[in-house]
């Protein structure tokens, strides 16, 4: 229960030197090969103790602006807080009790939705509450067929 | 919820059962409490809490086992507060009947003396609204699934559980003197003036540990946690005195047996019970030797000095850092009668600490929750934003929830990445700035789920952001202005 030490020294190249030592050459390559894994545990995955979710997350958003895939990054992002918040997927039935679940979970995701991509998180949510997904849909990456209609790429 | 109440209640009458017949020495578990009592992580839980929440992860894995011990600390809390609770109770008892008492002190000396159950009143009444919120915070982390909020909850709640606990010890004490004394001026064994200049020095004595407990302020209840023992060890003596006095007072052979009869008549809140054959301090080296812990609970000689079901309840809470293991000692040579009480610094047997929790980690614990050793303590955080504090307070986070109660001790490093200060950021489209991130995860959650947020809901999405911060699930209240 102690504060973590995540924070001191140069994180930055220490996050850096974790995903090295994991063989891969960047913080998203590794990241979209566990493309369902909460962000806790792939901060967890990555560095155990010494890094935190939000330097991996924040590591992300630096790698998707200069490759020009914050949408992408968005949709993955989701994909992440399916996983962890409605772990059998989309509810049947959005009672209270399921419809609070999924609060929780597009209140995080909305949390952790770079500032460009706001008012496109919150259509998309209003359009999954309007027209619900199959029950029990999980998507399984940030390709999935029904995310890539509600939040395609930007064509440049 | 019907089930859950009924044990509880179960659980309270039992514990309540356990502290009577501690002050009548003999203690025999009363049939069926051993199977009803389980303290233990791996005990049986009984049925209201398996049936728990429903999303409750299995048994396995290491979140299993923090849920597991969420649990048994939860367990243990609800019984230590139905304990104190139920000596709350037959104390409100006594100081209504003292109230009414016309014969005695209610009436005497045109009233002066009602100043004295009045004191009593106010100490009651603090203590009961301790538990209250005690309850109610512990009621909160029932409705939180995950289990280190669960903890930091009852962590929350145990400076107030502990107040509670020392207080209640404090004002049966008090109880103690007001019947004594309500005995003395009914059936004329006393100077009401003597009696009246008795007691105002008492309450004299017990007053600043009564107002360092009710204040709870963490170091000062401590030190009166600690002081507690010695105090009631002189109390004791004053009440034997007392009596000695009247004894001598009663003239006449037939008030002698009045007196007599009077005191043994008197039940008794408090230890002072038994521990009135006063075990004079001829012996020194059997007092820490007297102590020991077995299968029966804590023993001195043959008595019973707490109950191995009390002990067990305690362990659960000190180890889960709820309540300090200094107030449990405290409790505990309290139980243990006069010899033990007097003896403020001596500590209890290193058997019996470790039957109540003592270990390496409950030690280390505490040393990280003060100043450390001897450094300034890191600035306190508010988790709950203060600007939107009326936005906390329209979905109840008033009172022992107020988001005063939510802060977080940081380092300088954590502090500003949490503000996004000290140029911490790798990308630039996501600030990842704890107040505005925590705000946009609970308003659009509400927008979602289309009504207000429930104060275990909050605490589920903060306790998640916490964790992604890498932020301890620990809470301090704040101190600063």
């Amino acid at each position: 229960m102690k504060e973590g030490h995540s924070w001191e020294g140069n994180w930055k190249g220490r996050l850096y030197a974790r995903v090295r030592e994991h063989g891969y050459d960047s913080l998203t390559a590794f990241a979209e090969a566990r493309p369902t894994l909460p962000l806790v545990e792939l901060a967890q995955e990555l560095g155990g103790d010494d890094v935190n979710a939000v330097q991996v997350f924040s590591g992300l958003v630096a790698e998707a602006e200069r490759s020009n895939r914050l949408t992408r990054l968005v949709r993955s992002q989701l994909v992440r807080e399916l996983w962890e918040s409605l772990p059998n997927g989309w509810p049947a039935v959005l009672d209270d009790e399921a419809r609070m679940e999924v609060a929780i979970a597009f209140g995080s995701w909305s949390a952790f939705t770079p500032v460009t991509h706001e008012e496109r998180a919150r259509q998309v949510m209003a359009v999954l509450l309007a027209k619900p997904p199959p029950s029990g849909w999980r998507p399984l990456g940030p390709d999935d067929e029904l995310l890539l209609t509600l939040l395609p790429d930007e064509t440049v | 919820m019907r089930a859950d109440s009924s044990r509880v209640w179960w659980t309270c009458l039992l514990l309540v059962l356990a502290l009577l017949s501690n002050a009548c020495a003999p203690l025999m578990p009363p049939p069926g409490r051993g199977m009803r009592l389980h303290y233990t992580p791996h005990g049986v839980v009984g049925p209201a809490f398996a049936e728990g929440p429903s999303t409750a992860p299995g048994p396995g894995g290491a979140e299993g086992t923090a849920w597991r011990s969420a649990l048994a600390a939860h367990l243990a809390f609800r019984g230590a507060v139905g304990d104190v609770s139920g000596s709350t109770r037959r104390i409100s008892g006594e100081l209504s009947r003292l109230r009414a008492s016309h014969r005695g002190i209610a009436g005497k000396a045109v009233g002066i003396f009602v100043r004295y159950v009045e004191y009593g009143e106010r100490q009651l009444r603090w203590i009961d609204a301790e538990l209250a919120a005690a309850t109610r915070l512990a009621t909160t982390a029932s409705e939180v699934d995950d289990p280190d909020m669960q903890l930091a909850l009852l962590r929350l709640a145990g400076p107030r559980l502990e107040a509670a606990m020392m207080g209640s010890l404090l004002l049966a004490v008090w109880t103690d003197f007001l019947l004594l004394t309500d005995a003395m001026l009914s059936q004329h064994l006393g100077g009401v003036e003597t009696l009246y200049v008795k007691m105002e020095r008492w309450q004299k004595m017990m007053e600043p540990s009564m107002n360092a407990l009710s204040s709870l302020e963490p170091g000062q209840v401590e030190a009166a946690a600690r002081d507690v023992p010695a105090l009631v060890g002189h109390l004791t003596d004053e009440f034997a005195a007392l009596g000695e006095a009247a004894r001598k007072g009663a003239e006449v052979l037939q008030n002698v047996l009045v007196l007599k009869e009077t005191i043994e008549a008197l039940t008794l809140m408090s230890a002072l019970r038994f521990s009135l054959p006063a075990v004079r301090p001829a012996a020194p080296a059997m007092f820490g030797m007297g102590l020991m812990a077995g299968p029966n609970g804590v023993m001195m000689g043959t008595r019973v000095v707490v109950s191995a079901e009390w002990v067990e309840m305690m362990r659960q809470l000190v180890r889960a850092g709820v309540i300090s293991l200094p107030a449990v000692s405290a409790a505990v040579r309290i139980q243990a009668g006069q010899v033990m009480m007097a003896e403020s610094n001596q500590d209890l047997p290193q058997g019996v600490r470790d039957a109540l929790g003592d270990g390496p980690e409950v030690r280390g614990m505490r040393v990280t929750g003060r100043a450390g050793a001897g450094m300034a303590e890191p600035p306190e955080h508010h988790v709950l934003p203060r600007e939107f504090r009326e936005w906390f307070e329209q979905r109840g986070f008033t009172g022992e929830m107020s988001i005063d109660q939510f802060c977080v001790r940081l380092e300088q490093s954590s502090h500003q990445a949490l503000h996004g200060g000290g140029n911490w950021r790798l990308g630039r489209m996501w600030p990842g700035e704890w107040n505005q991130m925590i705000m946009k995860a609970l308003r659009d959650a509400e927008t979602v789920a289309g009504r207000p947020l429930t104060p275990s809901v909050i605490l589920k999405i903060v306790a998640r952001e916490m964790k992604r911060h890498n932020l301890p699930v620990s809470f301090v209240p704040w101190r600063g202005r």
